[in-house]
């Protein structure tokens, strides 16, 4: 028990280390990339080409494939990045830093895919773009989180203040966020009679549910290779003039 | 508690020797709500209907105008360092700063507001209900104000207004709604504001306490 322990902590203070990270995700980024794609190639294919047709929504359904995956990755990018503004508020720990600036504008270019697919699923089947659902709404304020979080970054020069600033704001909005899908919630039922729910998820067919849990699979695993590349990017761009990453660029290691 | 008070009537003089600080906020209110019978209705019947949001939206619209003076003076001449190297408080200092912002921005609007029933046609029988709602949640906007104020300074204005904006949308949401029912549906959406509150307070007051901080870090 005690050795696990320390073989944790052991990986989270080596986590925090700039050289060490860098050196560590070069070996990991060729697996996960050789993993994801074509996962994420089985999983469209499957869904898109083989799956059933749906009774009521006919081919459209199809866009479940990257619509829910999208949208599901938003939210979790953004309880990550969340966790990551904890653990750097309470630790200092610079990689949680640098881990919120590389997955914001992943997360909001999800939220994007997100909203945009649910808009061209949503035109077909429900008769509109946009309706001011709880989960729509939510979505949307998501995305402007996201996009506050970028603007903070960028107003400020010292990345350290910087890094301090978006966490604390990534935190309460994570606080935030849950507080208004609720109030949307609460507002909506009792405004409107009744709110279009997307499916629900008992219904749906195994058929169809295998290439969709393979698509949500290979989301995550895409997410996590443009996280370790951006972040790496990050590295590259904070320590260019430290030793070890002369070094290593040019090969005197 | 000697601090508290030599701190508050501080603040109380600073704010009340530039009357910019009352006048705006009242001046920035009434346009706004002159835009809206002007821009989408003059019907009263309409207008009423619409009038608790219009006077929500105005009302947080105008809250943006204080985010940045909350912090920024204070900043920028150097007492916060002071306050920040001598150890004082920075609870406290946040603390009374949001409490006598709020006394000058958002006070005169609540009073304001109430004539809202022979500008906007609002209910009359929903005037309490507007009132208490907005005493709850312009509060809350304060403290969410409070604390994009001190994330964005020495920032440009728009950003502290992107980030409290966002912020508020649920005491939007809630207080909107608050005023909208007259009768049975009052109590629970004042009790979700007033429990929104005592969840602001503190975990706002630590953040902000956090953004002070960085900036002499």
């Amino acid at each position: 028990m005690n050795n696990i322990f320390s073989t944790v902590k052991s990986f989270y203070h080596k986590l925090g280390s700039f050289p060490w990270f860098y050196k560590f995700s070069s070996k990991f980024i060729p697996i996960v990339f050789i993993l994801g794609f074509p996962i994420f190639f089985l999983g469209i294919i499957w869904g898109i080409y083989f799956s059933p047709t749906d009774v009521t929504q006919g081919e459209i359904y199809r866009i479940i494939y990257l619509h829910v995956p999208a949208a599901s990755v938003a939210q979790t990018v953004y309880f990550a990045m969340a966790i990551a503004g904890f653990v750097y508020v309470v630790w200092k720990m610079k990689m949680a830093g640098l881990f919120i600036y590389a997955m914001a504008p992943i997360g909001a270019s999800f939220t994007i895919l997100a909203l945009i697919s649910g808009a061209i699923w949503g035109q077909p089947t429900w008769g509109t773009w946009w309706i001011w659902d709880a989960r729509l709404t939510s979505t949307l304020v998501l995305l402007l989180f996201y996009l506050v979080i970028i603007g903070l970054y960028s107003s400020f020069d010292n990345k350290k203040s910087a890094d301090q600033a978006v966490s604390i704001l990534t935190m309460v909005g994570a606080i935030n966020l849950p507080i208004i899908k609720k109030s949307v919630d609460w507002w909506n039922t009792l405004h409107q009679p009744a709110t279009i729910k997307v499916f629900s998820e008992s219904s749906i067919a195994n058929e169809m549910l295998y290439p969709l849990l393979i698509c949500i699979f290979s989301f995550y695993i895409l997410v996590f290779l443009f996280g370790l590349m951006a972040m790496r990017a990050e590295i590259a761009k904070r320590e260019l003039n430290k030793s070890w990453f002369k070094n290593l660029v040019l090969g005197n290691d | 508690m000697n601090f508290i008070k030599t701190f508050f009537s501080r603040e109380i003089l600073v704010y009340s020797k530039k009357s910019s600080n009352i006048i705006s906020p009242i001046v920035f209110f009434l346009i706004c709500i002159t835009f809206f019978p002007l821009a989408v209705s003059n019907d009263p019947s309409q207008l009423s209907r619409f009038a608790p949001g219009i006077i929500w939206i105005c009302i947080l619209l105008s809250g943006m105008l204080s985010v940045q003076t909350i912090f920024k003076e204070d900043f920028d001449d150097g007492s916060l360092d002071l306050f920040y190297a001598k150890d004082f408080s920075i609870l406290q200092i946040v603390l009374i700063k949001i409490i006598v912002n709020w006394l000058f921005s958002a006070l005169p609007l609540i009073i304001l507001s109430s004539s809202m029933v022979f500008l906007l046609y609002f209910p009359i029988s929903n005037l309490l209900n507007l009132l208490s709602s907005l005493l709850i949640g312009t509060i809350i906007i304060s403290f969410f104000g409070a604390l994009a104020g001190a994330l964005s300074l020495g920032k440009n204005s728009i950003l502290a207004s992107a980030i409290m904006l966002p912020l508020s949308l649920p005491v939007l949401i809630l207080g909107s709604s608050a005023s909208t029912y007259s009768s049975e549906n009052i109590g629970f959406f004042l009790l979700l504001l007033l429990s929104l509150l005592f969840l602001t307070i503190p975990i706002i007051s630590l953040a902000c306490m956090g953004a002070i901080r960085l900036h002499y870090e």
